[in-house]
């Protein structure tokens, strides 16, 4: 199998400067009762890095995602956002929360509020932004996910792929230094894939820092600087995504990898 | 028979200020109730102790007849030296009782809204309060318009219980004009037509009302 792996980007400044630190984790364990679902991770995420995780369903990526940003509690184990460690004080969460955007498989737009309205929620309301510097800010991020045109309409009138679009945009809206992705497209009609996938291919060579949790293989080649294997909430292998995907050394990660081709 | 329902004309600007004051005392009786019954809701999904107040509330209210909490309120609380007047007792009474009612709904309501939505919401940065106050409730009020037009229905009927606690209300006024005139059943009729007109025009608004703000949310996708 020849992926004909191209380097995506030239990431000159990046290269310029030492490598910075956005995400670390040192020795992270989750338990849901006696249901030990991460099992001791360690994990650094530098700037700009883009960071695909793969693993079987129900390994824990989806916990270790949620743990990213605080929407679980940790039963062990640190996190540090850019430096800062994440804390359980409601405060504490808020402040890392405004840093670290998320998109979800179900987008999970607000149904009361039009486009524009789930856009500017947040820096209105958390930021407490002047409500037309809101809708500016708000009209150029729809326009650089297409769907200036949509801003007045509700997200029940929306396509999937578009309302991923506004969710993302959603998010950016906060001007996160990472934004976390959860199986953004898998809940889409295939045709509305790419339009997702476009977006975040933009936003990585923006330079943001992401962690995705995808199945989309094409997305992992092309745009992450790094993939990682979760299995059983241990990280199997990481590497880069021509080293996973056409060398794995772990024999879970080969059947894994076998199991997705077919 | 002898019916006559001639009698009515004359005393009908009687019975419409009793009717006055039954719209009164429900209008204001259900507010008080979405007040209490929001707070009870929120105590109750709340996983602390005050879920436990609210539990007691609600158990305690819909447990026993409005009517005797109207006389609990007002013939018994002067007894601890709590003396309200008819029109006090009415309120509150109609607003305790909507509200065990309504609890319940806005809880079926808050519940209802998929989690998603409090996890969207914590991850832009907003907190708990901000969560339930801009996405939950905007939304959970939403689905719970159907149910809380039924529960401003109920209370208006019921509000024909405050009668016995002296006020002048539709049933009252009818009841004395009855009881003067010997003509009960014209009088009772003249209520009962009262009654049906409020509650329909009620019920027409409620489904406008409903329909307005439902427009977005009939049209959601997936
Ligand atoms: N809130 C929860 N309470 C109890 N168990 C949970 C909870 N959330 C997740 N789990 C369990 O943790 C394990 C890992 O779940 P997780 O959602 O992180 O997996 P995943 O890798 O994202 O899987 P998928 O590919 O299906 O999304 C599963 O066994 C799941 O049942
Ligand atoms: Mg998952």
């Amino acid at each position: 199998m020849n992926l004909a792996y191209m380097p995506k980007k030239s990431k000159v400044d990046n290269l310029s400067l030492p490598e910075k630190s956005m995400i670390n984790v040192k020795g992270l364990v989750k338990d849901f009762g006696k249901n030990r679902v991460i099992d001791g991770i360690d994990a650094t995420v530098s700037a700009g890095e883009v960071v695909v995780l793969i693993g079987a369903s129900g390994s824990g990526k989806s916990t270790f995602l949620r743990c990213l940003n605080g929407l679980e509690t940790l039963t062990a184990g640190e996190i540090l956002i850019d430096s800062v460690p994440l804390e359980s004080k409601s405060s504490s969460l808020k402040r890392i929360r405004r840093q670290v955007g998320m998109v979800f498989q179900q987008f999970n737009l607000f149904p009361h509020l039009t486009v524009l309205e789930n856009v500017i929620e947040a820096p209105v309301h958390v930021l407490n932004q002047k409500k037309d510097f809101a809708v500016k800010t708000a009209r150029e991020l729809l326009t650089k996910v297409g769907l200036l045109d949509k801003q007045n309409c509700y997200p029940g009138t929306l396509s999937g792929g578009q309302g991923q679009r506004v969710a993302i945009a959603r998010a950016l809206a906060m001007h996160p230094k990472i934004m976390l992705f959860d199986e953004p497209t898998s809940a889409l009609d295939p045709e509305l894939v790419g339009e997702v996938l476009t977006v975040m291919k933009q936003l990585a060579e923006d330079g943001m820092t992401m962690v995705v949790v995808t199945h989309e293989m094409g997305f992992a080649k092309e745009v992450a600087d790094r993939v990682i294997f979760i299995d059983e909430g241990r990280i199997v292998e990481e590497g880069s995504p021509i080293q996973i995907f056409s060398n794995p050394q772990e024999k879970r990660t080969q059947t894994f990898l076998g199991r997705l081709s077919h | 028979m002898n019916l006559d329902f001639s009698i009515i004309p004359k005393y009908l600007p009687f019975l419409l200020q009793g009717a006055g004051l039954t719209i009164e005392l429900a209008v204001l009786g259900i507010a008080f109730g979405i007040l209490l019954g929001l707070v009870a809701a929120l105590m109750k999904i709340s996983h602390t102790p005050l879920r436990y107040i609210a539990h007691f509330y609600i158990w305690l209210i819909r447990g026993t007849p409005l009517l005797v909490q109207l006389f609990l309120i007002y013939f018994g609380l002067p007894q601890l030296g709590i003396t309200l007047s008819a029109f006090a007792s009415s309120v509150i009474g109609l607003g305790i009782n909507s509200g065990a009612y309504l609890a319940e709904v806005f809880r079926g309501g808050i519940e209802a809204i998929p989690e998603g939505q409090t996890e969207a919401s914590l991850s832009l940065g907003m907190g708990k309060f901000l969560t339930m106050r801009r996405i939950i409730f905007p939304q959970a009020l939403r689905i719970s318009i159907p149910s809380l037009g039924n529960q401003f229905i109920i209370t208006l009927k019921d509000s024909s219980l405050c009668s016995v606690i002296t006020m002048s209300d539709l049933l009252q006024t009818s009841q004395r004009f009855a009881s003067r005139t010997f003509a009960s059943l014209e009088f009772y009729t003249a209520a009962a037509v009262l009654y049906l007109l409020m509650t329909t025009v009620i019920s027409a608004l409620l489904r406008s009302l409903e329909w307005r703000l439902s427009r977005e949310i009939r049209t959601r996708g997936n």
